[in-house]
């Protein structure tokens, strides 16, 4: 599945996944993601959405646009399936306004996780030390102060563990003022299974589970983002 | 094509060397650099008027390399840049061990001129199998065997730590200051633009190499990040490995284009290829000599909780304040020390919750016997790992000076707790005002295998990396 995504992809000169294809890859390779499923019609979203349980996200799916949010083109906690046909139909037309020349392949539906602790596994190519995985809190702790940590793949155990009690934010995971603690040991093995995941492919350029929700029992990818190397 | 290891040992350890291109102008530097070698020295020089000088410095010269008799293991090229590609050619045909070669102007310059004239280098190299030093470099010092970088440093008996620099001025400053803090080289490499040999070459050869015990590099990039990790992680299995990187900020950065035309990585990832290697990362000349000095001179450890000694309350409120920084604990002493310590310390002006602040109850000047039960009971405390004193230089320097018993007195009494003691011991001599006779007892203190700092911070800053790679190296988590 993982290998005609990526070919189907190339074949068709993209570099970068959708988030339903990189979300499927991801959940091949065993990491726990929020899946997101393509929906073309109102209809079809709802369906979907009675599949998957309330509360749901949409999410507008065309390879033109990058900023969903920005043209409309997300709804969040959506808690029927009337209120997920007549999101499906707003958000189509909010892309059709704001971007009339995108390509518009119809919608994504997942789940509305519940909220946890926001953080982030990432990955990039360093020209000389290859595939570099990069963990941090998310939202502004990652934006503005730049808390996070690096290590280069492969990563073992104790890499793992370090890199994560590393973030100067490790004690928001710890749990803080009543708030749930992480599941340190599940976002250990999520940044073991990413690492594994890279080194056996390295046509993947660059990687991101931005934001992975983090529980008390568990974590979450709730958005994922892969772009290929070019060519080859 | 790498150097096989075989060959790298004969290049570092030379029987034989060659300088070719020895001069006046220089005061025939490499000549002088070498005039400590324990082998057979030669030089080859082509101009008529250098080679009287050369031969009144009791060198036998010859016209090419080619007529110096017998195996050559080690030759210092210093000719112009033009000449340089077919001397090395001159080097490939005799068969050498290796060469280091003084000439710059290379790559270096981004100029075309010089990366063409590189480029020649490296294929008649690769051609003629020479083991390539350089070129832009300062080459290679063996203290053992009197092969230098410079005439001020030290010849004749192995010291312990191998030093691989990008920089020359590095290499040499390294050997210079280290020795006057008690770290003495064994192997140093100038290593320049390291077309042939480069940074794991050395590696492997320190990490293997008995006399090293301890391995520190200055490096502003690396070529091959996969081939560089292997080495470090090889060479971390066996042996602490330091490593000063320069040109962390993007001016300095910038900085290592021109001087030795490294590639940036960020010093984000780069610290994590440290980290993930048990490498320790260092951030100045000083920092790499304290660190190794920690790890040469303390006892390994793997726990972080301080007994802290010093002579006053001021002091020992901003001791603690130091090691607590940077992540050491000083934490409450066990029961029994607190019963023992109360039954003769002097809590009159003193206190001895942790740190001992101790002045009042050994007397200031070190009554033997009291610091040495102050040191039993840190040694034997469970709550304990690794003991720091603070030696109040700004009070008793003048005294050392007018009595010299009274410090070789109190230094009896360190050296025979750090023989008994398994735990790590430093010290730190704070230059206060009276730097120069503090000099005089920091290398007295060195003689006697103490670990001497100059600062709290650099105690500490010192003593925590050297208990990284401990843990490191048991497995532990480092942080």
């Amino acid at each position: 599945m993982t290998q005609a995504i990526i070919e189907s992809a190339r074949a068709q000169g993209r570099t970068l996944l959708t988030e339903i294809e990189a979300k499927q890859v991801l959940e091949e390779a065993g990491i726990r993601v929020s899946p997101a499923r393509l929906a073309k019609t109102a209809g079809e979203a709802a369906t979907i959405a009675d599949g998957l349980g309330y509360p749901v996200v949409l999410k507008v799916v065309s390879p033109q646009i990058t900023h969903k949010s920005d043209v409309g083109g997300v709804e969040l906690d959506i808690a029927s399936a009337a209120d997920v046909r007549a999101a499906f139909d707003r958000i189509v037309a909010a892309a059709r306004q704001h971007a009339p020349d995108a390509t518009i392949d119809g919608v994504a539906v997942q789940r509305m996780e519940p909220p946890g602790i926001e953080v982030i596994v990432g990955m990039t190519k360093d020209p000389q030390f290859g595939p570099v995985l990069m963990f941090g809190l998310g939202g502004i702790l990652v934006e503005v102060l730049k808390d996070v940590a690096f290590r280069v793949v492969p990563l073992t155990e104790r890499d793992a563990r370090q890199m994560i009690h590393e973030i100067k934010g490790y004690p928001l995971l710890e749990g803080y003022r009543g708030h749930d603690p992480a599941d340190v040991a599940k976002l250990e093995q999520l940044v073991l299974q990413v690492s594994a995941f890279v080194e056996q492919h390295p046509e993947v350029a660059e990687l991101d589970l931005n934001p992975v929700f983090a529980y008390k029992d568990g974590a979450i990818a709730v958005d994922a983002r892969i772009v290929l190397a070019d060519g080859a | 094509m790498p150097i096989s290891s075989d060959r790298l040992r004969r290049a570092l350890n030379p029987r034989t060397a060659v300088v070719v291109g020895s001069k006046k102008a220089d005061g025939y530097m490499w000549l002088r650099n070498y005039s400590t070698f324990t082998g057979q020295l030669s030089s080859v020089q082509i101009d008529p008027n250098e080679i009287p000088g050369i031969e009144a410095l009791g060198v036998k010269n010859y016209t090419s390399l080619l007529d110096v008799p017998g195996e050559v293991d080690y030759v210092m090229l210093a000719v112009p840049r033009p000449v340089a590609p077919r001397v090395l050619a001159d080097c490939a045909k005799k068969g050498v061990g290796a060469v280091a070669l003084f000439t710059s102007g290379f790559a270096e310059t981004g100029e075309g001129e010089g990366i063409r004239l590189q480029d020649e280098l490296l294929r008649i190299a690769r051609d003629g199998d020479v083991a390539l030093i350089g070129p832009n470099c300062m080459g290679l010092y063996n203290r053992r065997l009197g092969i230098r970088q410079s005439a001020e440093q030290g010849s004749g008996d192995a010291g312990d730590v191998g030093f691989i620099s990008q920089s020359g001025t590095h290499a040499i400053n390294f050997s210079l200051v280290g020795e006057q803090h008690g770290v003495r080289v064994s192997t140093s490499v100038s290593i320049g633009n390291a077309i042939v040999l480069d940074v794991p070459d050395y590696l492997d050869y320190l990490a293997d190499d008995a006399d090293t015990k301890v391995i520190a590099m200055y490096i502003e990039g690396v070529r091959d990040g996969p081939r560089f990790v292997r080495s470090l992680r090889r060479a971390c299995s066996q042996k602490p490995v330091v490593v000063w990187k320069g040109g962390v900020t993007a001016a300095g950065a910038r900085a290592t284009a021109s001087h030795t035309g490294a590639l940036a990585t960020s010093s984000a990832v780069f610290r994590a290829v440290l980290r993930q290697a048990g490498a320790l990362a260092a951030d100045s000349l000083e920092d790499t000599i304290d660190v190794v000095k920690a790890l040469l001179y303390a006892k390994p450890a793997t726990g972080r909780r301080m007994g802290l000694m010093a002579m006053t309350g001021g002091q020992s409120v901003v001791i603690t304040d130091a090691f607590v920084t940077v992540g050491l604990d000083v934490p409450r002493l066990s029961g029994a020390s607190y019963a023992e310590l109360a039954s003769f310390f002097n809590i009159i002006g003193g206190s001895y919750q942790n740190p001992l602040d101790m002045g009042g109850t050994i007397g200031f000047g070190g009554s033997a016997q009291t610091l040495g039960k102050l040191f039993a009971i840190l040694d034997a405390d469970p709550n304990v790992d690794a003991i720091a004193m603070e030696m109040a230089a700004g009070f008793l320097a003048r005294r050392w000076q007018a009595d010299p018993a009274s410090l070789d007195g109190l230094l009896d009494s360190l050296v025979a707790h750090q023989q008994r003691s398994a735990k790590p011991f430093v010290t730190i001599l704070q230059p206060q005002h009276v730097e120069e006779i503090v000099a005089q007892a920091r290398r007295r203190m060195q003689e006697r295998g103490l670990a001497v700092f100059p600062s709290f911070e650099r105690a500490a800053r010192a003593l925590n990396r050297a208990i990284d790679y401990h843990r490191f190296r048991a497995g532990m988590d480092v942080p």
